[in-house]
């Protein structure tokens, strides 16, 4: 305190150039001097709460020591050492999360952080000397001024702060606050802090201190004293022994030129083009992308290198999207800077594992397609009644071209008769020599085909084989199925376009998923007690639309076979089949009587069944079916009894091959059997409306045409027959042999096309256009009109 | 393993095809059934030719991809079928 007293005692002028000396750099620009007293006391030299809280005046009015005395300690009352540190603080954005903590720490209220930011700006006038060596009055007008720099604090401040503008010129002391002392508990840490940002008054900030005063404000006198005092000291100093002039040198640090080589900067230009799938690529960060890649090489070699394999892969790569950045990477920087996106190329994949892989085959097998349809796209067009495209290009000789387009003249000029024009065959090694048994389409897509191959006699046995053929690959199926036994039957099912049904020699029945590339059946019926026992004849998917209960509804697998049962597949967890039908031996009353004694005598059978060739389920009711025996009957059942016929058709004198319902005139169908006739019938009556015969040979397929009402193929042995009843109803309208050697074996029409597909004993599958120059749609009154007729 | 060659064997005997190329993605020929020059000039320039149309198609529409690529020319087609690691090639000339 005395110390205080007395160093306030001195002279007022000497405040001046001390404080100026201290605040040298400082005027204007207000900042908190340092201070590391944190005590309360009065002896207390600074304290950092000194300049700036409104609430704490107490700390204000304390004098603090005078840092101009450079080499005086300041030791507070707990008897640290708290000697100011130097005024320059070079970071006072530093200073305010301190400030808010001692803001905190002092408990303060109403002191926002705001404000003390402020008044970090403010001249303080707390500490240092000038100010507060003078009289209490003095630092009280200090403290009150520097309370009064914080305006937004306390109404306490305002009414001084008006006062106070005079006197700033010493009072550009700072206080710096520094580090609090205050151990920072968790909850100062955690406290939330309001950090308001705000402008304050120019004044404040920019505080410049005036150097004149007033005339009229208070100061003015002490000011003019304090003026005249120096005035009249600078007289004196003239010759005054007091004052000594004294020069002082500093030495200047020797120069020293230094010099630093670094390599040559190396700047190289990149560009890239960014392209639209590039940055596509980028932003869905797809797989497409790399990481940086790190260059393998040294560094100088790495851009260029990097640049050129880029450049090199860029022309490569297919899919890696290329985006450099486009920079002048120093050396030392390339790596980082080095944004390439690329797929990570270690090295490409081996050849073998391109060659093998999946991919690549399905990619051969696209390719194999496009190139037959180049070969193939006459045929293919003519099937798919497109118009056939001319190559411009083609490099035929002339003599060729001059003759087929005379004969495509020809052709447009006269109204062509019907005719069978051959457009290409389904063969190749695997079937050749193989016996055509059956065919299907598929019903979901009717561009595939499948094919059964399986001889019908039982001597000559060879195992069966099913290829399904597409349209988009005539040379080559694209599934294969081996299988143990002859392949006798065949169909698709409707509602699952994957499954193939087939018949075999031996009684068993397969399932097959043509979409996948597994090569074994999905059930195999070889296993089950109660298969048949002779070939399976023909097997059909019906759908049934009047089930005994929910799960019965969806499509069920019927099949005849020579053992004289009609039975019915269900796939539960195991094929399960049940006997729509035991075909029993009839005698007509006919034969019987024609037959005579001789006949009964013989008619110990050995089996009761009769072997069932063929069945046709009605197309609209699915619960009535035909089927045909070897003992020549047709047979009409239903499945709701499977004890009885409803009815019987009793003509043919032999095997009935095949039977089908007319898809145009529900009650219609026809017969075919190897005693050389066709007949076709009307359901309801019991006599063959129209018989026809072939000349010597036994029928061994019919089918009705999807398109024409009144048109329906044949196939004997070695003929094949295009019958329209709307132009003749006793020779057909088309006969086509068979090449020689051959027989042909079956028939069927294709759904959407013209075409008919034959099957021979040699493995290949015809396919005929058929042009037959009727119209479009349904003939069904012709076919009424030709039953008419034939009845009268 | 034996299907591929087997199908690489039926492409080559179809009619009218002249060479069946298969390079990978470096542009390099994996397997080639033309003569080594033709092979490389084909190789090179078809890299290219891929490179620039799967651009533009992506261009077009970036969820768009390249699947397959026919080259009419008037002395024969040639057909490619390009992927991530390799492009097949096939020249034929259907009308021989």
């Amino acid at each position: 305190m005395t110390q205080k007293t007395a160093r306030s005692k001195k002279p007022s002028s000497k405040v001046a150039p001390s404080s100026r000396a201290t605040n040298v750099s400082t005027s204007g620009f207000l900042r908190v001097s340092h201070s590391r007293t944190h005590s309360r006391s009065i002896n207390a030299s600074m304290s950092r709460r000194s300049f700036s809280l409104a609430g704490d005046g107490r700390v204000l009015e304390k004098a603090p020591m005078q840092p101009a005395r450079a080499t005086v300690k300041v030791f507070d009352e707990n008897g640290t050492d708290v000697t100011p540190q130097p005024l320059y603080r070079p970071d006072p954005a530093a200073v305010p999360p301190r400030q808010s903590k001692i803001l905190m720490a002092q408990d303060v209220s109403g002191a926002t952080f705001s404000d003390f930011f402020s008044s970090a700006f403010h001249t303080t006038y707390a500490s240092f000397g000038g100010p507060f060596t003078r009289s209490l009055f003095e630092s009280s007008i200090v403290s009150k001024s520097s309370q009064s720099t914080m305006e937004s604090l306390n109404e306490e401040i305002e009414e001084p702060s008006s006062k106070r503008e005079g006197i700033i010129s010493l009072s550009d002391v700072q206080v710096r606050r520094e580090e609090v002392k205050e151990p920072t508990t968790e909850d100062v840490l955690n406290k939330k802090v309001d950090i308001h940002l705000t402008e304050t008054e120019t004044l404040c900030l920019l505080d410049i201190p005036a150097t004149s005063v007033s005339v009229e404000s208070e100061e003015a006198e002490i000011v003019k004293q304090r003026n005249a005092a120096y005035t009249e000291l600078c007289k004196n100093r003239m010759g005054n022994d007091k004052y000594v002039e004294r020069a002082m040198q500093t030495f200047n640090g020797a120069p020293k030129a230094k010099e630093v080589q670094t390599k040559s900067i190396t700047k190289v230009d990149a560009a890239i083009t960014a392209t639209n799938w590039d940055i596509y690529d980028t932003l869905s960060g797809t797989g497409v992308e790399g990481v940086v890649r790190e260059p393998p090489e040294t560094e100088e070699s790495n851009l260029l290198d990097i640049m050129s394999n880029h450049s090199q892969e860029s022309s490569r790569n297919l899919e890696r999207s290329m985006s450099f950045l486009s920079h002048t990477p120093s050396s030392s920087s390339s790596r980082t800077e080095m944004e390439v996106f690329l797929v990570p190329v270690e090295d490409a994949p081996a050849p073998e594992v391109i060659l093998y892989s999946e991919k690549f085959q399905q990619d051969l097998l696209v390719m194999e397609k496009v190139v037959l349809q180049n070969i193939f796209q006459p045929k293919l067009a003519a099937y798919r009644q497109l118009p056939i495209l001319k190559d411009p290009d083609s490099t035929q000789k002339p003599k060729d071209t001059g003759k087929t387009e005379k004969q495509i003249q020809k052709t447009e000029d006269i109204p062509s008769s019907p005719a069978l024009e051959p457009l290409w065959s389904f063969t190749c090694e695997l079937t050749v020599g193989r016996n055509v048994s059956s065919m299907t389409w598929n019903k979901m897509n009717p561009d595939l085909l499948a094919v059964g191959y399986g001889h019908f006699d039982f001597e000559d046995q060879k195992s069966g084989l099913v290829c399904c053929w597409s349209l988009k690959n005539l040379k080559w199926p694209d599934r294969i199925f081996h299988c143990e036994s002859a392949v006798t039957a065949l169909d698709f099912s409707g509602h699952n376009g994957c499954l193939l049904a087939v018949g075999m020699h031996n009684g068993s029945i397969a399932t097959y998923n043509v979409q996948s590339k597994e090569k074994t059946p999905i059930t195999d019926s070889s296993e089950y007690p109660h298969k048949h026992t002779g070939p399976v004849w023909q097997v059909k998917w019906v759908s049934q639309e009047r089930a005994h209960s929910e799960e019965e509804k969806g499509e069920a697998l019927v099949s005849v076979s020579a053992d004289g049962r009609i039975c019915k597949w269900v796939l539960k967890k195991d094929l399960d089949c049940v006997d729509l039908m035991k075909l029993k031996r009839t005698k007509s009353e006919r034969t019987r009587r024609q037959l005579g004694e001789r006949e009964r005598r013989s008619e110990l059978v050995i089996w009761r069944e009769v072997p069932g060739l063929c069945f046709d389920f009605h197309p609209e009711d699915s619960n009535i079916y035909l089927t045909g025996t070897e003992e020549g009957f047709i047979h009409k059942c239903s499945c709701s009894y499977n004890e009885q016929y409803l009815e019987t058709y009793k003509e043919h004198k032999g095997p009935v091959y095949q039977i089908t319902w007319s898809p145009f005139s529900p009650d219609v169908f026809l017969s075919c059997s190897s005693d050389w006739t066709i007949q076709l019938w009307r359901q309801d009556l019991l006599e063959p409306v129209l018989v026809f015969t072939s000349p010597c040979m036994a029928v061994f397929d019919v089918a009705w045409s999807p398109k024409w009402a009144t048109v329906f193929g044949v196939v004997t042995e070695k003929r094949l027959e295009i019958w329209d009843l709307g132009a003749s109803i006793l020779d057909p309208t088309i006969v086509q042999d068979a090449r020689p050697g051959v027989k042909l074996t079956s028939l069927q029409f294709a759904s959407e096309s013209d075409c008919i597909l034959l099957g021979d004993s040699d493995g290949q599958v015809g396919v005929y256009q058929l042009n037959l120059n009727l119209g479009e749609g349904t003939q069904v009154n012709k076919t009424e009109n030709t039953q008419m007729k034939c009845y009268t | 393993m034996a299907e591929v060659e087997e199908t690489l064997k039926r492409i080559q005997s179809q009619k009218g095809v002249q060479g069946i190329i298969i390079i990978n993605a470096e542009g390099i020929p994996i397997k080639s059934t033309l003569d080594n020059s033709s092979t490389v000039q084909y190789a090179g320039l078809l890299h290219q030719l891929v490179m620039k149309t799967r651009s533009t198609v992506r261009d077009l529409d970036p969820q768009n991809d390249l699947t397959f690529l026919r080259v009419r020319s008037k002395k024969n087609e040639i057909m490619i079928a390009p992927d991530k690691d390799y492009f097949l090639i096939v020249i034929q000339n259907p009308s021989d």
